[in-house]
């Protein structure tokens, strides 16, 4: 039961470069070059925010400055999957050592 | 769905904070009850499908895309409480190593695609629970109730924050988001259904009664 859902996991991820085919982005997710286009100005919190917040996001858009953008996409997929294996692990342990 | 940071005003971010932190810690306590050797793996993993079934972007006619959650099949397997705090943790991980997602707008996003979709998802395969494609049509829904929600906090940020006439945040009201995000879900609800099914078909109704027994 579990093998089957790690196998369609590890099948979905095999496959994830298929997430590129669009190239549009979502509805509701533009950038601020949307916004200058469509409504010919940027709303003040949108280009307020696009300057003040600077995270360090090293995978930005699931890609890495570099690589291609299939080896990009399905290094943020095993990066991503990594990670929540990871914070569930901890989370586990956490709650072992308590009980 | 990911709401970007500077699309929602700084009180609609402490609003959805304010009630998403309550609920989180709810899920939490829900989740470490649940949590043990043999959950684990597959919590862990239906996670990680959540994660990778969100880059699946899927075309949609109108120069837009969308993507599956994942969310309502681990509400019908684990609940909508672990399905809550799961879609948070995909979405915490989305915003701050990938950028998408925001950190300020991260609540409303767990609200709508985790809250929503999961307890929307959860009762209406409880509702349904001895047809045979229950999974599917509480996919289907659930993810267009997380649309509904995404589509509301989106759309009335122009009514109640504008400066002469320009609004300050997301621009477009209600008349707009609600038919887009609404629209565009009702396509997409088949794959979040398509999912929702498979999932709960490979896992297997009796091995899940075994694995939480």
């Amino acid at each position: 039961m579990k093998r089957r859902v790690f196998l369609l996991l590890a099948f979905l991820l095999a496959l994830v470069p298929l997430g590129l085919l669009s190239d549009a982005p979502a509805w509701g997710e533009w950038d601020a070059e949307y916004f200058q286009k469509v409504l010919g100005y940027v709303p003040e919190g949108i280009r307020h925010i696009g300057s003040s917040i600077h995270l360090p996001i090293l995978l930005s858009d699931y890609q890495l400055r570099g690589v291609s953008e299939v080896a990009g996409y399905y290094l943020s997929a095993f990066v991503g999957v990594a990670l929540l294996f990871g914070l569930y692990y901890t989370i586990y342990l956490l709650v072992k050592r308590r009980s | 769905m990911h709401i970007p940071d500077g699309f929602l005003s700084p009180e609609t971010s402490i609003a959805t904070y304010a009630v998403a932190v309550p609920l989180l810690i709810v899920g939490f306590k829900r989740l470490k009850r649940n949590l043990n050797e043999e959950t684990l793996p597959l919590i862990s993993a239906l996670s990680a499908l959540s994660f990778v079934i969100m880059m699946f972007n899927i075309p949609i006619p109108g120069g837009t895309s969308a993507h599956a959650i994942g969310a309502v099949a681990i509400a019908i397997l684990f609940g909508p409480w672990v399905a809550f705090v799961a879609i948070s943790l995909v979405l915490f991980i989305q915003a701050v190593v990938f950028g998408d997602g925001g950190i300020s707008t991260w609540a409303a996003n767990a609200l709508g695609m985790g809250f929503v979709g999961s307890f929307v998802g959860y009762y209406v395969f409880r509702a349904l629970k001895n047809f045979k494609f229950a999974p599917f049509v509480a996919g289907y829904l659930g993810i267009v109730a997380s649309a509904l929600f995404i589509g509301i906090v989106l759309g009335v940020q122009p009514y109640f924050w504008s400066e002469n006439g320009k609004p300050l945040y997301f621009p477009f009201g209600l008349g707009v988001t609600l038919p887009a995000m609404v629209g565009v879900h009702l396509l997409i609800g088949t794959a979040e259904g398509i999912l929702t099914q498979i999932v709960y078909k490979l896992v297997g109704q009796k091995s899940l009664e075994e694995v939480l027994a």
